[in-house]
Order: structure tokens, then C-alpha cells, then sequence
């Protein structure tokens, strides 16, 4: 489970190096703010209940119309130069939107109750697995394979995979590049609050949660490849396992094997699992 | 006649004036202690208290004449950051003394400190044994808290009294706090019940968000009890994830804790989540079943106005403690020097309002121990509260 | 008329002149001063070390602080645990770090741009987690407490120095060696090695192109500002009179980067006056507010938006508009 949160996680983030060849570092905080929204929407809709998903969903479109502000406010401007200036930028935004969170919500840690619907649980082979689990179980395939699907079957998805390949030859197409950016951005992001909202029944939300889970995320789409969906897929998967068996076998290392598989990868094979091979 | 008026107002403004003329300025106490992240949850009251404090002192004239003021920074737990915070308060703003520090990584290193500056530091919280070992102690370090030992010690105790229990397990922070604290708790354990066997021993790090996979990891070994360590907000998070995945079904809620987690602050947090029957502990239990002194009561009721807050805390009377001990000792010493203050410390005994505690001279440390007792709910409050909250203080392992 | 100006910028011991100014900080300044002009010159050195890969061979390297973490570490255990002198753990705490960067960088300089942040980025997090687990070596989390300061009684020896405490002597000691460093740094950047590095950051097929092994000398760029990142370390170590696996974490490399930026990755002198203006606008801004991470931010927004020459390229071009200006009236 905890490997399908790191997908839903980590597949905006992949979607946006992808096609912008962008890493951006303010998709964790976009995850925390997505999370304290959520937060937010259930304290303003009590008595809450199953006003979870309204609030999750709520808290995603919030997170989606941010990135699309900025996008088009300050990244658009840097496409142009250098790639650190991008990188730089979203590392402001950490910076800045962690510092909004704790002006806004505090620095003590807030939580949510876990919505009726799925409070329950069930055993399968002899562990218990609440329903809540199975939900983000199965959420992230579905995630993994409708995005698939809109990718390599619908018009928009091929125009967006055209634009990662050659962005002046679709922009002299005529498709709007700038346009598919901004949505691309909007997209990554909506993921990124959706995940921030849905973890939120599961873990407390608290100051610095945006930091640790960016470079989780970094792993995972390190070692699937950047820029593909099945890679992040799979790398979520493996990630989940090796810190498992970390735990399990290793449980003073657990820290050291997934920086370990990192390297690993980076130095076999960079581009990851499914990556395409480029250096 | 001008004159005159003059010399009035000059008599009458020196007598309302009285400390002024020949005050030296506040007495400066540097605060660092984690006010944001997980610890968070027991350093904001620790702080709190350890203001009520001051404010009382202050309110009664001070400290030989001389106004407490207290200056708090967010140490996040962080040792690094707190040694930087320690520095900056010695050398920029000028402190007399150190207050603070929660983690058992974060005392130790800002013992270090105090020492080369020769700075009298106490620590309210931290409970690994290394900060008061033979190789670490000196003349400005003082503790105020419990230790690992006794804490361990406590846990085994009580552990070894429940029936049918033949495979025990573990889970504490991966760091000096839960290392020792396993350490003396397996050592009495292993002293009181041989039969008894370690099946399972986890350490997520501490500030960790995701305890699913120890969680699961632990199930799977099937432990008849658990001794517990984790603490503010990581238990709270453990509890919320442990739950739903039926770990403490699975041990029939069997776990005993030795993070303070029968705290008021701990309790109120986690609401009707809380795994009632464990067995827990704190420092101060706020809600006593029956034999309540009437200092207490006083001082929960000046805790509750001073915070605002409808219950209190059981965190803040450590955090009081602290200000009381530092304040008795400079007037006992009759001065603010490091060395007289740091030797008035030795075998100080305080009245606090859970009972007289004394910093013994050799270890420099109080050896309290703390209130344990079975979780229970109770008709009168929302949240978790110690039945029949009993003292362990079993004497602390020698070196 | 340039070509003059250029050789007089390049012939004035700048190195020098700046050593001797904050030569009298512990005379004219409080205690604070000094402890703040110590950590101004480690980090001035520290980013220094990364402008060698960022500014001058076009390197982003998000791992940096492992060099410097392994420069405390060797240090520090060198100094505590085994009572080695510091004349000789200070360089081996450089030959430590560039040991580590030869491994490291071996794998790093193979791959580019992301790919080659991102291994940097894991190494580092590596060595965090090793210091932080390695209880016996390194402390753990615990880290080393105590390290004691170096031999300074011969600075009693020196005239003017005798009643200097240990914090002032040891200021002087480490604005001499990172003066000392800062030059040798500066031969580099300007030897031919180091025009091989510009020309390998402004084209690199290019320079593939006319023979140049850019691997090698990516490599070499590599171990270099790894080793000086080291000597930073252990510096800092002793500074701050402990060694704690915290300060290993990634975020510090963000911070000496972005300290590199704001004073100008363009120029030789940019991460020196970054980390002045970093280290003090830290300790007033902090006074005022807690939020000082969102005021950095802002800082760092207007840098790449309105300044990406940092500081030392804002005065630069300031200064150059100025000439102009004033030349343009004359003529």
C-alpha cells in the first residue's frame, strides 16, 4: 500500500519531467498542501463523514488550479534557460510553501478520521487489510492504467507525447505547446493534492512532510524511469519491497537499501526501468 | 514653589520605582526545544509550563530582585540545530543559563556546550542514561526528567506481573532514547522472567511517518505483549495506522509505553482512537482518582487559566520544574555566577506540585520516576485517563 | 584600456586584501562577530569548492555536502578518538573527501544534466544515512560531541595575538586557510585546466570535438571541489564543537547552492559574497521572524527572475552601466 502511494505520488511528478523536462521539487509541497486542504475542507464541512471525498477531490482541483498559476506566472518564463533556474525555482516554492503551511495551519500535526464508507476491514490469509488500504490498492493501477490509456490513445494524450519528443516541431504544427504545458502541470499537480488529500486518513499531516516525500518520490522515479507511467508504476512496487525487506532483514539499513538501489540503478542503468535510454 | 513641587514628584517617583535604579537586567534563560514536527506535541507544553513558572516568580519580584525572562527557539529536534541555538544564545543573546532540549539527541549535544562554556544547563525531558554517565557528566549538566533505566525497569515490572505472556516484542525510535530504554527494559525483563523471549525488535526512526511496514512486520511475529517507545506525535501516528490493520487486536491491546503517553496532551490528541486498556505512563496524570494534593490542584488551575486550555497538560510540570529548581538554586547560591549556581544545584530539593524531588549530587539527576497505570475510559472525559495512577520508581540500575 | 583593467582586477591579491580586512574582526567586532565571521568563511570556502563544478565546469551537483560531511567526519574522528594533531588531520580530512569524490564522481561524470544531480543527490544521502547509523565510527545520531580545538598555544607566541581566547584564535586560524585555500582555488580557475572547464561548460562537444577527455576532466573538476569541500568540513566541524549526522542532509546542499547563486556563480568572488550575505541576512531577518525559510525563497525567485548574475554580477553590470553612462557624457 504504501508503494501505491508512492505512485500516486511520484506519477505526477514523472508525468511533468516527461514532457517539460522539469524535476520539480514543489510537487511535495503540493502534496502537503493538497493534505491541509483537505484537512481544511473537513473542519468547514463538520460534521464530516463522507464529506471525505467531496473534501479529497476539493483539495486536488485546489492543488491543480496552483500549479496552473504557477506554471504560467513563473516557470513559463524560464523554459528558455538553463535547467537549474527551473530546478532553482520549484526549490523557492518548497521554501514558500512551506512556510505558508505553517503560517496558515500551525506546526502541531493535524489528522482526519477515516471516511465511513471504508472504516471498516477484512481479513484475507490471516492479516487484517481495512478497507481504506484495499481503496489506494487499487486506485493506483487504475491511475497507472487510465493514464495509460489517455496517453497513447486519445488525440490529446499523442499531441502531449509529441511535445516531449520535439517541442518545436509541434509548436510548428500548430498545437499549442504552452497550453499543453500549463495542462500537463495542472494534471501533475491534481495528482499530487489528490495523493496529499487521500494520505490523509492514513498519516498525520505535519511541517516537513513535503521534504520527506520528495526525495521518496526522486527514488522511485529514478529507478522506473522519468517519464513513464508504468515505469513509476513498477518503480513504486520495487521501492515498497526493498524497504520491506529492509525492515525485515536488514532493520538497522532500512534507511541505506533504497539510497543504495538508487545508485544502483543510476549507475547501471539511468534511465531506469523503462525509461528511454538517454544519458 | 516649583521647586518644591519638583522635589515632590522626584520622592514620590523614587519610592514607586524601588528595583529600578539599581536592577542588572532580566536574568536570561535560553529555551531551545522542539516547537514544530512530531515532538512538537510534548515541547510546546513543556515551554508553557516552564512560562507559567517564570510569570509566577516574576509576579512575586523576581529572583533576587531580577525578572526571569525566557528565550524560546524551535529546535526540531534536531541536534545539530539545537547546538547551533545553544551557541547563538550563549554568545548573542547573552544567556545566564540553558533550559530545554526534548530528544536524548539534542541534550546530550547541547550538554557539550554547556560544559565548554561553563553554562548551567538542565534538561527537562531527555531520558537517555548517556547524558548523566560517569564519562559525560559535569559540573553544569542537571537533569530533571526520568531515565531510561528507571523507565525500562518500570516497563519490565509491570510487564512481568501479566499472566500468559511467553513472546514479548519491542518497538522504540532509532536513536540513544530507544536504545536504552530496550536495553534496561530486555535487561529487568530478562531478570524478573527468564522464561520471557524477545520474538521481535523494530526501530523506525523517529519523525517517521509511515509505520505500516514495522507494523506488519511485527504482526507477522506474533507477540503475546509489546513494550512501546514511541512517543508524541510518531505514537500517535502509530496508533492511527496500527489500528486499522488490527495490531492491537492482535495483542489484545497488551502494550505497555513508556513515551509519556498517558499524558493528558497524548490522550486529548488521539481522542476516542486512543487503544484503550495499554498501559501507559506520565509525569503528571492532571486527572488523579482520588488522593489529589491541594498543590496540585492549585497548579493545574493556574496551568489551565495561563494556557488557555480546558484540561492542562502533563508535560508542563516538567517544564515548570525546571524554572523552580533554576530559580531556588540562584537564590540559594545568592548569585547568578555559573559555579555557585551549578553547586547549589547539588542535592537541591524542591517541593513541586507532584511531590519533592531532589537533584541527587553525584548524578546530578532527580532519578524521578513516573506515574504508570492501565488506560481506561471514563464517563467524565473524552479521552483516555491512568486509573489509579501508581508511582514506579525502582532504583535506577548501577553503572 | 580593458585589457588593463582586466590585468589590474587580475594582479590585485584580492585574496589577500579581503584576509587582511576581516583580519581585525575579533578587535573591533563582539564575540558574535567573530563567531559569525568563522562561519562566513567555512561557507565561503564551502561554496567556493561547489563553484568550481557549478560556475566554472556547468556541474549541478546536488550532493555537495557529502564532500563536506566526510571532510567533518575524518576530521573529527581523526582529532577525537584518535588525538591525531590537526596539522595533519585537516589535510587528511581534504584527502579523505576527495578520495570519496574520485568513487563517487567516477559514476557521476557519466551521466549528464538530471541524471548526474540525481546520483550526486543519492550519494549524499547515502553518506547521511551511513553517518547516521554507523554508531561505533561515527556517533550516529548521537554524532561526536566534543571535538577538541587544535593546537593554537603558538599563536601566544605572535605578537598582538596573546590574549585572544580560543574562539578569536581559532577565527584567525580559519580565515588563513581558507585564504590560503581560496587562492590556490583562484590558480585553478585560472590555470588551463581550469579554461579546459570553461570550454567544457560553454560547448562540451565542442571540446570533445578538439581531444579533450571530458570525462576526465569533469572527473578531476570533481575530486578537486570535493577535496575543498573537505577541508570546509573540517573546519566547521571544530567550529561548531560537534559533528552531527543532520547536517549531512540534502537540504544543506540546497542551501550552499543557493548561497553560490546569490552572490554570482559567474565570478570567482560570487560564493564568498553569497555566503557573507546568506550567513547575515539569516541572523537579521531571523531576529524579526521564524520564516525566514519564505523570505529565502522570495530571495531566490527575485535572483532568478530580476538578478541571475547574483550580487557580484548585479554590482558588475551596475557598475559597468555607470561607466557607460559616464562615458557616454564625455563623449
Amino acid at each position: 500500500m504504501t508503494a501505491m502511494f508512492l505512485f500516486l505520488i511520484a506519477s505526477g511528478l514523472s508525468l511533468v519531467f516527461g514532457v517539460m523536462r522539469v524535476l520539480n521539487f514543489a510537487h511535495g509541497s503540493f502534496y502537503m498542501l493538497g493534505a491541509y486542504l483537505a484537512w481544511q475542507a473537513m473542519q468547514w464541512l463538520q460534521p464530516a463523514g463522507e464529506a471525505f471525498w467531496a473534501a479529497a477531490i476539493f483539495a486536488a482541483l485546489g492543488i491543480a488550479v496552483l500549479g496552473g498559476i504557477v506554471e504560467r506566472l513563473l516557470l513559463r518564463h524560464l523554459y528558455g534557460r538553463d535547467e537549474l533556474y527551473q530546478l532553482l525555482l520549484t526549490y523557492a516554492l518548497v521554501l514558500i510553501f512551506g512556510d505558508v503551511a505553517k503560517y496558515i495551519w500551525g506546526t502541531g500535526q493535524l489528522s482526519v478520521q477515516r471516511p465511513p464508507l471504508l472504516a471498516g476491514s477484512i481479513q484475507i490469509f490471516g492479516t487484517t487489510q481495512p478497507y481504506y488500504n484495499l481503496f489506494i490498492m487499487a486506485l493506483g493501477p487504475a491511475i497507472a492504467i487510465g493514464g495509460w490509456l489517455v496517453l497513447t490513445r486519445s488525440s490529446a494524450g499523442r499531441m502531449v507525447r509529441a511535445a516531449s519528443y520535439d517541442r518545436e516541431m509541434v509548436g510548428a504544427l500548430g498545437a499549442n505547446v504552452g497550453a499543453i504545458y500549463t495542462g500537463m502541470f495542472m494534471a501533475s499537480s491534481f495528482l499530487a493534492g489528490l495523493s496529499g488529500a487521500l494520505v490523509t486518513p492514513l498519516q498525520s499531516i505535519v511541517p516537513g512532510m513535503d521534504v520527506l516525500i520528495i526525495v521518496q518520490a526522486f527514488i522511485v522515479v529514478v529507478i522506473g524511469g522519468l517519464g513513464s507511467f508504468w515505469g513509476t508504476f513498477w518503480g513504486s512496487v520495487i521501492y515498497g519491497q526493498v524497504l520491506s525487506f529492509g525492515i525485515l532483514i536488514f532493520p538497522g539499513f532500512s534507511l541505506f537499501s533504497v539510497f543504495a538501489l538508487m545508485v544502483v540503478i543510476l549507475v547501471i542503468r539511468p534511465w531506469g526501468l523503462f525509461g528511454r535510454p538517454v544519458r | 514653589m516649583f521647586r518644591r513641587h519638583c522635589l515632590a514628584l522626584g520622592c514620590a517617583a523614587m519610592m514607586l520605582a524601588p528595583g529600578a535604579a539599581w536592577a542588572a537586567g532580566p536574568i536570561k534563560i535560553g529555551f531551545p526545544i522542539p516547537l514544530s514536527g512530531p515532538t512538537a506535541t510534548y515541547g510546546v507544553p513543556i515551554l508553557k509550563g516552564a512560562e507559567l513558572a517564570a510569570d509566577e516568580i516574576n509576579a512575586k519580584g523576581g529572583v533576587l530582585g531580577r525578572q526571569l525572562v525566557i528565550l524560546p527557539r524551535d529546535s526540531k529536534a534536531n541536534a545539530d540545530e539545537a547546538v547551533r541555538l545553544a551557541r547563538e544564545l550563549i554568545i548573542k543573546d547573552n544567556v545566564d543559563f540553558l533550559v530545554g532540549t526534548l530528544t536524548s539527541a539534542e541534550a546530550p549535544a547541547v550538554s557539550t556546550v554547556a560544559k565548554e562554556n561553563k553554562i548551567v544547563f538542565l534538561a527537562p525531558s531527555a531520558k537517555t542514561i548517556g547524558l548523566t554517565a560517569p564519562a559525560n557528566l559535569h559540573p553544569y549538566i542537571f537533569r530533571v526528567a526520568s531515565n531510561t533505566n528507571i523507565e525500562g525497569a518500570a516497563g519490565a515490572i509491570i510487564m512481568a506481573k501479566w499472566q500468559g505472556i511467553k513472546r514479548v516484542a519491542t518497538i522504540a525510535p532509532d536513536y540513544a532514547y530507544g536504545h536504552d530504554d530496550i536495553a534496561a527494559f530486555t535487561a529487568k525483563l530478562k531478570q524478573l522472567r527468564p522464561d520471557i523471549e524477545i520474538v521481535d525488535q523494530e526501530w523506525p526512526k523517529l519523525g517517521e511517518p509511515d509505520f505500516t511496514p514495522f507494523i506488519t512486520a511485527q504482526i507477522g511475529k506474533k507477540p503475546d505483549a509489546v513494550y512501546c517507545a514511541l512517543f508524541a506525535g510518531d505514537f500517535i501516528s502509530f496508533v492511527k495506522q496500527g489500528t486499522p490493520l488490527g495490531y492491537f487486536k492482535a495483542i489484545h491491546n497488551r502494550l505497555a509505553d513508556g513515551g509519556e503517553v498517558g499524558a493528558v496532551d497524548e490522550t486529548s490528541a488521539l481522542g476516542a482512537d486512543y487503544p484503550y486498556g495499554i498501559w501507559a505512563d506520565a509525569y503528571d496524570p492532571v486527572i488523579w482518582s482520588g488522593d489529589e494534593t491541594p498543590a496540585h490542584k492549585a497548579f493545574i488551575q493556574h496551568l489551565r487559566a495561563f494556557t488557555k486550555s480546558k484540561y492542562g497538560s502533563g508535560w508542563s510540570v516538567m517544564g515548570y520544574i525546571s524554572i523552580e529548581a533554576l530559580a531556588d538554586a540562584v537564590k540559594k547560591a545568592g548569585s547568578t555566577n555559573e559555579q555557585k549556581v551549578a553547586n547549589a544545584m547539588l542535592g537541591l530539593t524542591i517541593d513541586t506540585p507532584i511531590g519533592k524531588r531532589t537533584f541527587h549530587a553525584k548524578t546530578h539527576e532527580t532519578e524521578m520516576g513516573e506515574y504508570w497505570g492501565m488506560m481506561t475510559k471514563t464517563a467524565a472525559y473524552p479521552f483516555a485517563v491512568i486509573n489509579d495512577p501508581t508511582y514506579y520508581d525502582p532504583e535506577p540500575e548501577k553503572e | 584600456m580593458n585589457r588593463r583593467r582586466a590585468l589590474l582586477a587580475r594582479s590585485v591579491p584580492w585574496t589577500l586584501l579581503v584576509f587582511l580586512v576581516a583580519f581585525w574582526v575579533p578587535w573591533l567586532g563582539s564575540r558574535y562577530d567573530t563567531f559569525l565571521g568563522t562561519q562566513i568563511a567555512i561557507d565561503a570556502l564551502f561554496a567556493a569548492s561547489l563553484n568550481l563544478l557549478l560556475g566554472t565546469t556547468g556541474l549541478v551537483s546536488f550532493g555537495h555536502v557529502a564532500y563536506f560531511g566526510v571532510g567533518a567526519y575524518v576530521c573529527a574522528i581523526l582529532m577525537k578518538t584518535y588525538g591525531v594533531p590537526f596539522i595533519v588531520a585537516f589535510p587528511a580530512a581534504g584527502l579523505g573527501a576527495a578520495l570519496f569524490a574520485l568513487v563517487s564522481g567516477y559514476f557521476c561524470v557519466r551521466l549528464t544534466r538530471i541524471y548526474f544531480a540525481m546520483l550526486t543527490l543519492a550519494f549524499s544521502q547515502i553518506v547521511w544515512a551511513v553517518a547516521y547509523k554507523w554508531n561505533s565510527v561515527t556517533g550516529g545520531d548521537q554524532g561526536l560531541p566534543e571535538i577538541p580545538y587544535p593546537d593554537m598555544h603558538w599563536m601566544a607566541a605572535v605578537p598582538g595575538l596573546r590574549d585572544l581566547g580560543s574562539g578569536d584564535r581559532f577565527y584567525l586560524l580559519t580565515l588563513a586557510l581558507v585564504a590560503v585555500s581560496l587562492a590556490i582555488l583562484w590558480r585553478v580557475v585560472r590555470s588551463p585546466f581550469g579554461r579546459m572547464l570553461t570550454t567544457i561548460r560553454d560547448n562540451p562537444e565542442r571540446a570533445a570535438a578538439i581531444g579533450l577527455n571530458v570525462r576526465a576532466y569533469e572527473l578531476a573538476a570533481f575530486v578537486a571541489a570535493g577535496a575543498f569541500a573537505g577541508l570546509a568540513g573540517a573546519l566547521y566541524g571544530i567550529f561548531n564543537r560537534g559533528v552531527f549526522a543532520d547536517y549531512v542532509f540534502w537540504s544543506k546542499s540546497a542551501e550552499v547552492m543557493i548561497m553560490t547563486i546569490l552572490g554570482g556563480m559567474g565570478y570567482f568572488w560570487g560564493p564568498p559574497v553569497g555566503a557573507f550575505a546568506l550567513v547575515w541576512l539569516n541572523q537579521e531577518i531571523t531576529d524579526y521572524t521564524q520564516y525566514w525559510p519564505f523570505v529565502l525563497g522570495v530571495i531566490l525567485l527575485v535572483l532568478l527572475f530580476v538578478f541571475p548574475g547574483g550580487i557580484v554580477g548585479g554590482l558588475v553590470a551596475g557598475f559597468r552601466l555607470v561607466r557607460r553612462h559616464l562615458a557616454g557624457r564625455d563623449a
